[in-house]
C-alpha cells in the first residue's frame, strides 16, 4: 500500500522559528538600527556561517540550527515545512577576529585594526570593529601599542594559547555544572541516564572541552591548543583499518588452508575419465620418457627441490 | 438505540450494552458474534454480541431474526426493537470501533491490522459477557479470516466454551443473526448522524454507502480532502481508497518509518551504509577534514550559511 514519495528539495522560507537571547533583540536604543543577520567567515571551517549583530553592532551572536529529518512546524494557521529551530546565542567575537589577526601576524608588525580586519568575500566583517565587546578584550590575544590617538595591534600566539586555555577550563566547569556526559559510552542524548557516570576523568572533560572550543578556531590552532593543554594523543579508532587482504610473502613453505585429502577417500570416487578424442588418443601413445609434465613449469618450488 | 455515549467522543472506541437478563446468569447460554461496517471507508466498524439461554433459542427463532443483509433498514430497526423488548432473556453488547481507532491502529508504527483488531474486539465482548456472569457454553461466530485458525484462537482463549466459527454464520444461527442486527443498527445510526469534530460548516451528508466503490462516496472524499490534513476523522485513512487520493491530491507528508531504499535513505540521514565499507573508495561526504564535535552532532545542531 505504501507508495514511494519523493522528497523535493527544501525551499527557503520567509519565516523562521528562532530562540534568541533577549539581549540580541534589545529594543531600548532606537537610533542604532535593528539587529541584523549577517554572513561571516566561520573561523573553524573558513566557509560562510550565519551570525547576528545586536542593535548598533554592540554584541555578536552565532546562529545554530537544530535540524532533524521529518519535522515540520504548525505556526498558528500555517504549516512550515522546514522543522528547523534556530538558536541565536551570544558568541565571543574574538573567535571571529582571530583568523584575521593571525594572518596579519606573518609580517610581525603592529598594525591598525582597520588594516587587519579586511575581507573581500565578507565585507561585513568590518562591522566587528564597532563591536565594543571585541575591542575591549583584544589584549587577550594581541599585543597593543598606542601612538598618539591611534592603537596598533600584533597577534600573540602565547597570549592566545593562554586565553584559549582559560576558555577550555571555563567550558569544563560549565560542562560539569550542566551535567553533560563527556564519557565515551554515550551515543544518544535521548536516553535518560539513571546511573551517574563515575568513571569520567578530568582528562575526559578537558578533551571534550577542547573539542568544543575547536569548533571555533582553525585546525592549526586546535592542534597547538592540544599541545598547550598537554593532552596525550590518542589514536582514534576510526584510523584503525582492518589488515589488508594481501598476505605478505614469507619464506615459510605454503601450507594448504583446507584439507583436500577428503577427496581421495574411497567414498569420494573420482569420475571416470572422459572419452578421449582421436587426436588425444594418438598423443597419449607417444613416448613420454624424459619429458617434464606441463604442470611442473608452473611450480617454482618443485624446481628448487630438484636442484 | 441510544448512541449518546459514543457520540460524546466519536474518536475513540466505545462499548454499549443492554442490562444482563437474570436467566442468563443461572442458565447455560449461547452467544453470537457478528460485525457491521468492515468494508466501508467511512464511519465506524461495529462488533455486536447477542446472548440468550440455550433453552430459549426457539423463542429467538420466533422473532424471525434473519441475516441483517437480507433485511431493509426499517425491518432491521423493527427487529432490534423486538430484541430490546425481549430483555427478559436476550442480552446484547456492542463495541464501536471509531474510524479514527481503525486508522491509528492500522497506520501506527507497529501495525495492528484489521483482522487482529476484529478478533480482539470479539474477544473483548465475550470476556465482557463472562465478566457479567453470563453462563456461556456455546459461542457462534461469523468468520474473519480462515475459520479454523480463528476457532482455535477463540477456543484457546475461552476454555470450557464450545466455539463454532463458520462463514455465513449470520444466516445459519439465529443468535448470530440477532448480533448482526444489533451491530448493523448501531452502525446505521452512527453514520447517519455523525457528529463531525472538525469545523466543516454545513457538511454535505450525501456520502452514499461509504463503500470504496460507491461513486457518491468517492466524490464526497474528493470534496472533503484538505491538502494538509487530509480528511475528517469520519474517514478511515488506512483504506487504500483514501490513501490513493491523498497521494495524488494532498501535500506529501514524510514519516520516519516511510519505506525507502536502504542506501538512499542512509545517505539522506548521513549514515554510511554498510555497503560502503566493502568498496575501496570512501563515501563522498567524508572528505571534510574535521568532523563536527559530538556535542553538536548529538544535539542535531549545525551552523548554517543561509537562513
Amino acid at each position: 500500500m505504501t507508495t514511494k514519495k519523493k522528497r523535493s528539495a527544501h525551499t527557503s522560507n520567509d519565516s523562521w522559528v528562532v530562540i534568541a537571547a533577549d539581549s540580541a533583540l534589545d529594543k531600548t536604543k532606537l537610533d542604532d538600527g535593528d539587529p541584523t543577520f549577517i554572513r561571516l567567515r566561520n573561523p573553524a571551517t573558513g566557509a560562510a556561517s550565519q551570525y547576528l549583530f545586536s542593535r548598533g553592532d554592540v554584541r555578536l551572536y552565532e546562529v545554530k540550527a537544530f535540524v532533524e529529518d521529518f519535522h515540520s512546524w504548525f505556526i498558528d494557521q500555517t504549516v512550515q515545512r522546514d522543522g528547523r529551530l534556530l538558536y541565536v546565542t551570544p558568541m565571543d567575537p574574538l573567535f571571529l577576529l582571530l583568523p584575521y589577526l593571525q594572518s596579519g601576524a606573518v609580517e610581525g608588525k603592529f598594525q591598525p585594526l582597520q588594516q587587519i580586519v579586511m575581507d573581500e568575500d565578507y565585507p561585513g566583517c568590518t562591522r566587528m570593529l564597532k563591536c565594543t565587546q571585541a575591542l575591549d578584550t583584544l589584549q587577550h590575544v594581541a599585543d597593543e601599542k598606542v601612538v598618539g590617538s591611534q592603537k596598533f595591534h600584533r597577534y600573540s600566539q602565547e597570549k592566545t594559547m593562554d586565553w584559549l586555555k582559560k576558555k577550555v577550563l571555563n567550558t569544563v566547569s560549565a560542562l560539569k555544572k550542566s551535567d553533560i556526559s563527556v564519557g565515551g559510552g554515550v551515543k544518544s542524548t535521548t536516553y535518560v541516564r539513571v546511573k551517574q557516570e563515575t568513571d569520567v576523568t578530568e582528562e575526559d572533560y578537558l578533551r571534550y572541552a577542547h573539542g568544543l572550543i575547536s569548533e571555533y578556531i582553525s585546525e592549526d590552532l586546535s592542534k597547538d591548543l592540544h599541545k598547550h593543554l598537554q593532552l596525550p594523543e590518542i589514536s582514534s579508532p576510526k584510523e584503525v583499518e582492518p589488515p589488508s587482504k594481501k598476505r605478505k610473502l614469507s619464506d615459510k613453505p605454503v601450507e594448504a588452508g583446507e584439507d583436500y585429502t577428503k577427496f581421495n577417500s574411497a567414498d569420494f570416487a573420482r569420475k571416470p575419465p572422459k572419452k578421449m578424442t582421436a587426436a588425444q588418443k594418438t598423443l597419449a601413445k607417444v613416448d613420454k620418457t624424459g619429458m617434464k609434465s606441463m604442470s611442473s613449469f608452473f611450480s617454482p618450488k618443485v624446481k628448487q627441490e630438484i636442484k | 438505540m441510544d448512541l449518546r455515549d459514543f457520540e460524546a467522543d466519536n474518536s475513540v472506541s466505545c462499548r454499549l450494552s443492554s442490562p444482563v437478563p437474570d436467566v442468563c446468569r443461572t442458565e447455560d447460554c449461547c452467544l453470537g458474534i457478528d460485525e457491521a461496517g468492515r468494508g466501508p471507508v467511512l464511519g465506524p466498524m461495529v462488533y455486536g454480541i447477542c446472548f440468550c439461554p440455550v433453552s430459549r433459542k426457539e423463542n429467538l427463532k420466533n422473532l424471525k431474526v434473519a441475516d441483517s443483509k437480507t433485511l431493509s433498514e426499517a425491518e432491521r430497526e423493527n427487529l432490534f426493537l423486538k430484541l430490546d423488548k425481549a430483555k427478559g432473556f436476550v442480552g446484547w453488547a456492542l463495541q464501536i470501533l471509531s474510524p479514527n481507532t481503525i486508522s491509528t491502529s492500522m497506520l501506527q508504527r507497529v501495525k495492528y491490522n484489521l483482522n487482529a483488531l476484529s478478533h480482539d474486539a470479539a474477544i473483548g465482548l465475550v470476556q465482557y459477557a463472562l465478566d457479567c456472569g453470563v453462563q456461556l457454553k456455546e459461542v457462534f461466530v461469523d468468520t474473519v479470516g480462515p475459520a479454523e485458525k480463528y476457532e482455535e484462537k477463540l477456543s484457546q482463549r475461552f476454555p470450557g466454551v464450545k466455539v463454532t466459527v463458520r462463514p455465513k454464520a449470520d444466516s445459519l444461527f439465529p443468535i448470530v443473526s440477532a448480533a448482526s442486527i444489533c451491530a448493523k443498527v448501531a452502525r446505521d445510526h452512527a453514520v447517519k448522524d455523525w457528529k463531525f469534530t472538525e469545523d466543516l460548516g454545513r457538511v454535505d451528508t450525501d456520502y452514499g454507502s461509504g463503500y470504496p466503490n460507491d461513486p457518491k462516496t468517492k466524490s464526497w472524499l474528493l470534496k472533503y480532502l484538505d491538502p494538509v490534513f487530509g480528511y475528517p476523522q469520519f474517514v478511515r485513512f488506512s483504506w487504500s481508497t483514501a490513501q490513493t487520493l491523498l497521494d495524488s491530491k494532498a501535500v506529501p507528508v514524510h514519516w520516519d518509518d516511510d519505506e525507502e531504499d536502504g542506501e538512499k535513505a542512509a545517505a539522506r540521514q548521513n549514515n554510511t551504509s554498510v555497503l560502503s565499507y566493502f568498496s575501496r573508495s570512501k563515501p563522498a561526504g567524508n572528505t571534510h577534514t574535521r568532523e563536527t564535535h559530538r556535542f553538536f552532532t548529538e544535539r542535531r545542531l549545525q551552523s548554517i550559511d543561509t537562513l
